[in-house]
């Protein structure tokens, strides 16, 4: 035997198609995850031109209220027993509700915060620096308010992580695999789906590409630009905080939790093009796979496989794989 | 740093070595029995209990002011799981002495806390800039690396609760002065982890080893001293896979499923706080204890935050480092059952963890030299003396008896067989099987082991690596 007592550099661990379908299914759910949460930012990137550095506190607030929402509903659930199927899809029925009503929470804080701060406070007539500064004084605040309510130390759910867990569903087709990550991946498709239709299809989602595209011209055909503007940071704090409310079953909310999201998210918009949601949906699934499968050769690279991505990307198309928002989502 | 000057004058006849000699033995005052957590642990007034110190010198020569102390732990966020214990066992501890009159009953003591996690260096600094008469902490390791040299620069007397890299008074600071630690290192708990691994699953069984670790220095050092105890005691194995995740991720699911993948015989870890318990409800999830058995240094320090449906479903062995709250039974052992309750009237312990006798420990360190350091002296003592009185000094916590490790030169331990690398602490050291206690509601440990610090630690002459890479000789 041989130790290598420098930084670990294994045998690899190539392993068979099983272990390949579950690094992929890893790299998925990795990557829906840091898709909620980069929407958000690249839509607020891309029509406000605002680069929103307390985003990540969205996502933190997000997975708090989740904890308090949790908290009343689970008791509900636990006691009662009976068949495992039937608790299954309550447990997954109380994640999604939860994440849903925690999302909606978030948004209001989300629209005052734009229509406070950015439009009152005329931060969008201002240099770039402004925004960078107010945006981090938010973020900074939004911690503390965190914290003011919920206290300072880590707070997490148990049971409802577990509980969806309990119906190992991946083994119908022969994988030991946990079904809480089955259901994130699911839900991450089905909300990337309602998002792309939304923007494509309906007639709201229409008129935000169009004041994204030529602001001055959509003033002038009549749109409240103002009321565009509240709506998208309302949207962009909508998908963060649900993000942080899908996460919080299988781990715990903390103050410092919105930190390594934001950062994985700006090298997920920069991969994709900075305001594009094609691109930030494309990069996060990347970043999500490239970084798991990556894991399998060599574990060191866990951390730095999301930042190769980013300089490859910018060495070979500077403006990101898909450009700007507006003309395709 | 009060006094300073003139007791260091006072002190001018007294050399080192005689000084040592002398602080070695001397009376129990109220302060250090109530540390200990029970007035007959140790002598009421005769010379040579081992706890020395009799306080003495007048009011004007100890003086009357109080002592302003710092401290860097983790006060929220994930790290707060443990660093929140660290706190409350030191707020107990200056309770005591402050109970008891202060030190030397004379000097109360103000205990001053700042988040570890809020730019530590900065924080440290500025408890130096206020004129602290003692700091204490960090916890993380890659903190004490960097703030250890600072103490060395400052020369004010540092105890840090943790921050146990082993390198840190072999590399770091090879000649450490001011700075102390009341855990030993890293190598320690491994070197228990290793032990337990092999009497518990047996030499013949374990022939792959996979580990998940924090992916910062202490981590990437705790792999290291693990493997180096186990390949002592196995000989040959196989290291079949080594991750090593970012503090205070939210997906472990990558690791687990290359440990799944590699199904090792034994997965080694130090993750620690909220990172163990995520990663123990995620490894439950993907059914990693079906094939692996798990040994950890540090999960048990997630006691409070564990649920009984994760502790219930997975196998741990679970390191105590130097306090198990029930090992000795504490309905035989007063000063452990003292500390037990008083902990869990405090916010935010449900049961009292290796940590929180750390903050109480690096405390108690400190208060206890500084009363033997007085008995000498007559007279509040430098800082200079203080770091002096510390090295080799023996004291008592309700977790029994512990030595800070004498002075180290060139890396290795030299003086007075403490047996000790330079300036950390020696003590006993707990292992057993996670189980949950219904009756407090968190994660306790089942059939406990218990290793004397002489199976743990390098003898004199040796650093920890050397020890451990002696043992295939």
């Amino acid at each position: 035997m041989s130790l290598d007592f420098t930084l670990p550099l294994v045998a690899l661990q190539l392993g068979g198609p099983e272990i390949w379908v579950t690094r992929t299914l890893n790299g998925l759910q990795a990557g829906f995850i840091l898709f909620l949460i980069a929407s958000g930012l690249t839509i607020v990137l891309g029509i406000l031109d605002v680069l929103n550095l307390a985003h990540g506190e969205l996502y933190a607030l997000g997975a708090y209220v989740a904890f308090t929402v949790f908290g009343g509903l689970i008791g509900l659930i636990a006691p009662s027993g009976g068949d495992p199927m039937a608790l299954l899809f309550l447990f997954v029925l109380l994640a999604l509700g939860a994440a849903a009503v925690s999302a909606a929470v978030v948004v209001p804080v989300g629209a005052a915060l734009e229509a406070v701060f950015f439009r009152v406070g005329g931060i969008y007539e201002r240099d770039e620096v402004y925004q960078l500064v107010l945006t981090f004084g938010l973020l900074l605040i939004m911690n503390d308010l965190i914290k003011a309510i919920w206290g300072p130390s880590s707070v997490r759910v148990a049971g409802v992580y577990s509980g969806i867990n309990a119906i190992p569903v991946a083994s119908l087709v022969g994988l030991n695999y946990p079904t809480f990550n089955i259901v994130v991946i699911v839900v991450g498709a089905v909300v990337a789906g309602a998002l792309f239709y939304f923007f494509n299809r309906t007639k709201t989602g229409r008129i935000i590409r169009a004041t994204a595209i030529n602001r001055e011209m959509a003033t002038a055909i009549g749109v409240d630009t103002d009321r565009v503007f509240t709506l998208v940071f309302a949207l962009g704090a909508f998908f963060a905080g649900f993000a942080g409310a899908m996460v919080l079953p299988r781990t715990s909310a903390s103050l410092e939790m919105g930190v390594e999201p934001l950062v994985l998210s700006f090298v997920v918009i920069v991969i994709g093009g900075l305001g594009s949601l094609r691109g930030a949906l494309v990069g996060a699934l990347l970043v999500g796979l490239v970084e798991n499968w990556a894991i399998a050769l060599n574990p060191a690279v866990e951390t730095a496989a999301p930042y190769a991505i980013m300089a490859i990307v910018l060495l070979v198309k500077p403006e990101g794989l898909y450009g700007t928002w507006g003309e395709r989502t | 740093m009060t006094d300073t000057h003139d007791s260091e004058s006072r002190s001018a006849g007294i050399d080192r070595r005689n000084l040592m000699r002398a602080v070695g033995g001397g009376a129990a005052t109220a302060v250090l029995a109530g540390l200990a957590g029970c007035s007959t642990l140790i002598s009421d007034g005769d010379e040579g209990d081992g706890n020395g110190g009799t306080g003495g010198g007048s009011a004007s020569q100890v003086g009357t002011d109080p002592l302003n102390i710092g401290m860097l732990t983790f006060t929220q966020g994930a790290p707060g799981v443990l660093g929140i214990q660290i706190q409350r066992g030191a707020e107990l501890a200056v309770e005591r002495i402050n109970g008891a009159g202060g030190i030397a009953g004379q000097r109360q003591v103000n205990l001053e806390i700042a988040d570890e996690g809020q730019n530590p260096l900065d924080s440290y600094r500025q408890f130096i800039d206020e004129g602290k008469d003692a700091t204490f902490g960090p916890v993380s390791s890659g903190t004490h690396e960097t703030i250890a040299p600072e103490v060395e620069s400052a020369e004010v007397v540092n105890v840090s609760s943790a921050g146990t890299v082993t390198t840190l008074y072999e590399e770091t600071v090879p000649d450490p002065k001011y700075s102390f630690r009341f855990q030993n290192s890293d190598l320690m708990e491994a070197v228990v982890m290793a032990r337990e691994a092999v009497n518990r699953i047996g030499a013949e069984n374990i022939d792959t080893v996979a580990g998940v670790n924090p992916g910062y220095s202490f981590g990437e050092d705790s792999q290291r001293v693990f493997k180096l105890a186990l390949e002592g005691l196995l000989g040959d194995f196989d290291v079949v896979y080594e991750g090593f995740p970012d503090l205070g991720t939210s997906d472990m699911s990558t690791h687990i499923t290359e440990v799944n993948s590699a199904a090792p015989d034994l997965m080694f870890s130090s993750l620690w706080g909220g990172d163990a318990v995520t990663f123990l409800d995620q490894a439950v999830a993907s059914n990693l204890f079906e094939n692996t058995r798990v040994v950890s240094t540090v999960m048990y320090s997630a006691a409070d935050d564990l649920s009984r449906d994760t502790v219930e479903s997975a196998e741990v062995i679970a390191g105590a480092r130097t306090y198990y709250w029930d090992k000795p039974d504490r309905r035989l052992w007063k000063p452990g059952r003292d500390l037990f309750n008083d902990a869990r009237q405090q916010d935010n312990i449900g049961v009292p963890n290796p940590h929180y006798i750390a903050g109480y420990g690096c405390i108690t360190a400190w208060a206890t030299a500084v009363e033997k350091a007085i008995d000498v002296l007559g007279g509040y003592p430098s800082q200079k003396q203080i770091a002096e009185a510390l090295e080799g000094h023996g004291f008592f916590t309700p977790a029994g008896y512990h030595v800070m490790g004498a002075k180290s030169e060139g890396g290795a331990t030299t003086l007075q067989g403490s047996g000790t690398p330079g300036h950390s602490g020696r003590s006993t050291a707990y292992a057993g099987e996670m189980v949950w206690n219904e009756e407090f509601s968190a994660a306790a440990l089942e059939d406990v082991n218990s290793y004397s610090p002489v199976e743990i630690s390098p003898p004199p002459g040796q650093t920890g690596t050397e020890w451990l890479q002696s043992w295939r000789n």
